[in-house]
């Protein structure tokens, strides 16, 4: 009966040492991907601008969709989806929307060079990442002074 | 000068957290990151992390310094100081056993996927394998790699898909051997990279390139590896 106990005792009681041992291995190891603690180079920031500027003009067609199908109604809705365009907070989302178009065309091209061989050193990625910026903020200007 | 260190130990702590250690740095030298550590383990000896030629050639101690990942031994605390701190890290993106110490299982498994071996079934010749100059030239910039990690873990699509993404490091490795001359298994090879994620995850941000300590470009392999591929589904 004694060592019944004993060994009854041994099992659901083991040393502290393995418990301790048992919980490390068990528990779910951490993970250092707190993204604000990295340096990220220019063209990861621009490839992430590229994404972005993607989603939005996902989400965007949708809206342009529906506005174009308003506009071919009839005369009187065309009038009415040009006019409902015209105000000056419809104008800045217009705006937004052909920015984020024109720079992900921009480096969509970039992108075209890359696959051919061009920019893939580390000073012609970051020359390209540069690029892709000050072209497209040339284009953005111009969409602006086109949308108003 | 404050050294902010990522601290975790399984057996005390429910989650990491960063011990600020004051180091009194000698005058008028340009110390290695290592070497600093070195330090700061005569101040607290229960940090942990990984480190054994101290020259850049061994790749254990590939880290996370000021935010940029690199080999402890090679990086002058000059190239990476900034204000007077110094954050170090374990290398992103692979679970941390302790302190600075990750577990490497996952980079290790994308290595092992692209059969980093030669393979060639015609008979093996009486002394060695020969290769032309010209083609040997054709491994430079691709057989230096050390495996230390730093570009894998550099890299967001290893991040988000370190399972199916077989990372920068894995593919600079996969090309040294699709383009060696004495390979035979060309074909084979490609066959197991052509999906979605193996090789078409790189997006081309090159924070590879910008953190090898090596110098080697894995984003220019991994766009030999496309046109392989490209050019065999044609």
């Amino acid at each position: 009966m004694a060592i019944l106990f004993f060994e009854h005792f041994q099992l659901t009681c083991p040393s502290r040492a393995s418990v301790e041992c048992e919980r490390a291995v068990n528990k779910k190891r951490p993970v250092n991907l707190d993204l604000t603690q990295f340096r990220f180079p220019l063209p990861a920031i621009t490839s992430i601008i590229h994404r972005v500027s993607g989603v939005i003009l996902f989400v965007a067609v949708a809206f342009l969709m529906w506005a174009l199908q308003g506009s071919l109604e009839s005369p009187e809705s065309f009038a009415q989806v040009k006019e409902s365009m015209s105000g000056f907070f419809a104008k800045l989302i217009t705006w937004g929307i052909v920015s984020a178009l024109l720079y992900h065309l921009v480096a969509g091209c970039k992108h075209l060079l890359m696959d051919i061989g061009i920019g893939e050193t580390l000073e012609g990625g970051v020359l390209g990442a540069k690029v892709t910026l000050a072209v497209s903020v040339v284009l953005i200007l111009f969409a602006g002074v086109a949308v108003w | 000068m404050l050294v902010s260190v990522y601290r975790y130990n399984p057996d005390k702590d429910e989650a990491p957290f960063m011990q600020d250690i004051e180091v009194n740095i000698p005058e008028g030298r340009d110390l290695m990151v290592l070497d600093v550590l070195g330090l700061i383990k005569e101040i607290d000896p229960s940090v942990a992390y990984r480190r054994a030629c101290r020259e850049g050639v061994c790749g254990s101690d590939g880290l996370n310094m000021n935010g940029r990942n690199g080999l402890a031994c090679i990086t002058p605390m000059s190239e990476v100081v900034k204000n007077n701190k110094l954050v170090i890290r374990p290398l992103p993106g692979l679970p941390v056993i302790r302190d600075l110490v990750v577990d490497m299982g996952m980079f290790y498994k994308q290595y092992e996927k692209i059969k980093p071996y030669l393979l060639n079934d015609t008979p093996p010749p009486a002394i060695e394998r020969l290769q032309s100059l010209e083609d040997r030239d054709k491994l430079d910039g691709l057989y230096e790699c050390i495996l230390c990690a730093c570009c894998s873990t550099a890299c967001p699509s290893f991040w988000w898909n370190p399972d199916k993404f077989v990372g920068p490091s894995g593919l600079l490795q996969a090309y040294r051997f699709l383009i060696d001359s004495r390979d035979t298994a060309t074909a084979e090879r490609l066959a197991e990279l052509d999906d979605p994620f193996s090789v078409f995850r790189c997006r081309g941000i090159m924070n590879c390139v910008s953190v090898c300590p090596k110098g080697l470009n894995p984003t220019k392999a991994i766009g030999h590896i496309r046109n392989m591929l490209l050019q065999r589904a044609t």
